[in-house]
């Protein structure tokens, strides 16, 4: 149950972010999460929104380098622990989170190596995916 | 023929030069897109237009007696009419008569920018103001600008100047063409303009800025032609890509670009995505104005030097002393028929070649490389020169990048540092901060084998290189 991640390109300059929001603001495409990482002079902003092929759409239109990915969406229970015990579990399944954040508090987006083996491992352990079709509905 | 030249008054450029007698072979398809470029690749250039074959063809030989005689002509004519190179010349001992061969021309004083600006506004002037129709000026971005006078003769040379270099791209007449070029002092404006009239062009002066508004306007009037800089054509391109504009099914067909320098990877990229032929011409303010030389179809990193109007030479830029046949150097400009600021042996500071080889599109005027740098845009850094153009050759073998780039230096810690700002293509993106760094590691390796000094390598986002409608700024230099 992989859900589809946007990334866009973005130098780090006050308002290349905001204008992306913009775009989205005018298409009516509601965000769900982001994480916006950086090197210094440029970053990559990733966005988890309800309608992602319309957002890829619009984005290409206004020629913003982007890209679709795949990553897994995690729910956690609002609880102590319950992070690590997670985190636990992808480590003993071996999975490689290559970066990870969290959205609406209780939800944790996760960029893995392999995504469908590790779609794959933890649908038999005690974790719960979110699927695409959840991302608009999503209640903290 | 062509033996009348400049006794009395202005003469009727047209019937001394004869240009119109030629019977025309061009095929009767070069309206349709794509025809230029089709006959270019099949070497059939005589079905290309040309505009003033009796003279862009005519022999070397003969070629170079008119050129005698209208450089000494022209020698004595400034020596009669400007106080400051009647001066120079006294000093050297130099007089008209002195010059009795092509090689002469070294005796004459070389010209420098700085003469035309300590002279501002009138005072190369060679004729009373009554008799010039039109005053230009170059941007001034160095201090005080530096003014131009034409004649009416003049400016008819320019005009047959440009009719003959959008000739070379296939224009003709009732073409509609579409100024993307400011108007006002700058002389790319008004000179193509009066050229693409004069060939019986239909002009749209649409000026610059409000690339929607170009857009639509191509769509609307049947636009066949576009005269921009090249990062401004590249942004109309972009602009309209991103509208849902079909470019190849457009009427536009011609891209005649000036104003700056055009990469040869721009410009190919250009052809491809807007489906037209762009060429793009050589000029100075300070000889005319754009027409100096023009690209035909058959050289396309070349341009044809107007030689009838204009004597070349290249020289070494320390010593001014000629270079050999064929060799790098600066280029020096004598125009031959100039008569509101006749200026002798202009530096341009531009560094060419020059060949005088027959050329496949059957001119036989001599070829100048295009100029890719200048003798004073070379940057130092940390003792080594580094020339602009060895950067954009470098970004053009790397096709995840654009050809837009930008240059910065600064001192950091007392040493020269280099960033050099390179744009990202779209489709080039990749989620990962990882393959991001190893491009920009990849760029700065590239780079620093070609300029041997080490260079911090920016990624901008696509679009982020700022296209101008005048001259594109490519270093910045805040040391």
């Amino acid at each position: 149950m992989t859900i589809q991640q946007i990334s866009v390109f973005a130098e780090s300059k006050p308002g290349h972010v905001s204008s992306i929001l913009e775009l989205f603001g005018e298409e009516g495409i509601n965000v769900r999460g982001f994480s916006a990482g950086d090197t210094g002079e440029y970053g990559i902003v990733r966005f988890i929104v309800d309608r992602p092929e319309d957002a890829m759409a619009a984005l290409k239109r206004n020629n913003c380098a982007c890209a679709s990915t795949p990553v897994l969406c995690l729910r956690l229970k609002d609880e102590p622990g319950e992070l690590a015990r997670v985190m636990g579990v992808l480590a003993a399944c071996d999975i490689n989170v290559i970066y990870s954040y969290s959205m609406i508090s209780t939800y944790i987006v996760l960029s893995v190596s392999d995504v469908e083996h590790a779609e794959e491992l933890l649908s038999n352990e005690p974790v719960e995916c979110a699927t695409q079709d959840d991302i608009p509905h999503l209640r903290a | 023929m062509l033996l009348s030249f400049r006794q009395g008054p202005p003469t009727d450029y047209d019937k001394v030069m004869n240009v119109t007698s030629e019977p025309s072979t061009t095929s009767p398809n070069i309206k349709t897109k794509g025809t230029a470029l089709a006959l270019a690749a099949a070497g059939r250039f005589s079905e290309l237009p040309i505009y003033a074959p009796a003279v862009e063809c005519m022999e070397r030989s003969q070629l170079e007696a008119l050129q005698l005689q209208k450089l000494q002509q022209q020698v004595a004519y400034t020596y009669d009419n400007v106080p400051h190179y009647r001066e120079k010349m006294d000093e050297m001992g130099v007089t008209p008569s002195d010059i009795r061969t092509l090689a002469d021309v070294r005796k004459l004083p070389f010209t420098d920018k700085s003469v035309l600006r300590d002279t501002f506004p009138y005072g190369l002037f060679a004729v009373d103001l009554d008799s010039i129709v039109e005053l230009h000026a170059s941007s001034g971005t160095t201090g005080k600008p530096i003014v131009v006078g034409y004649t009416q003769a003049d400016m008819d040379v320019w005009s047959d100047c440009i009719a003959r270099l959008v000739q070379m791209a296939g224009v003709v007449p009732g073409d509609r063409a579409q100024m993307a070029f400011g108007y006002g002092m700058f002389t790319g404006g008004f000179g193509l303009h009066y050229g693409l009239m004069k060939l019986g062009c239909m002009m749209i002066p649409a000026g610059s800025g409000n690339t929607e508004r170009h857009i639509q306007m191509i769509e609307d009037y049947g636009t066949t032609v576009l005269i921009a800089t090249p990062s401004y054509a590249m942004h109309i391109c972009e602009v309209g890509e991103r509208m849902g504009y079909d470019w190849q099914s457009s009427p536009l067909r011609v891209g005649l670009f000036g104003g700056e320098p055009c990469p040869p990877a721009l410009k190919e990229e250009i052809e491809r995505r807007m489906h037209i032929v762009c060429t793009d011409n050589y000029g100075l303010t300070e000889v005319m104005g754009p027409g100096v030389s023009g690209e035909c179809l058959a050289e396309r990193f070349q341009q044809h030097i107007a030689e009838d109007h204009f004597l070349w030479e290249v020289v070494d830029p320390q010593t001014g002393e000629p270079v050999g046949e064929g060799e790098e150097g600066e280029l020096v400009l004598t125009p031959l028929d100039k008569q509101g600021i006749p200026v002798l042996r202009y530096r341009t500071h531009d560094l060419t070649r020059v060949h005088t080889e027959p050329c496949a599109c059957g001119r036989t005027h001599a070829r100048m490389e295009k100029v890719r740098s200048r003798c004073d845009d070379m940057l130092i850094i940390r003792g080594t020169n580094v020339f602009p153009s060895q950067i954009e050759d470098v970004l053009c073998g790397i096709e995840e990048v654009t050809p837009l780039y930008h240059i910065v230096v600064e001192t950091r810690g007392g040493m020269d540092h280099l960033t050099v700002e390179t744009e990202l293509r779209a489709e080039a993106f990749s989620d990962s901060f990882e393959q991001m760094d190893a491009l920009r590691a990849r760029i700065a390796e590239r780079l620093k084998g070609t300029l041997l000094v080490g260079v911090d390598v920016r990624l901008v986002e696509p679009g982020g290189i700022e296209r101008t409608a005048g001259k594109a700024k490519h270093v910045d230099d805040r040391r």
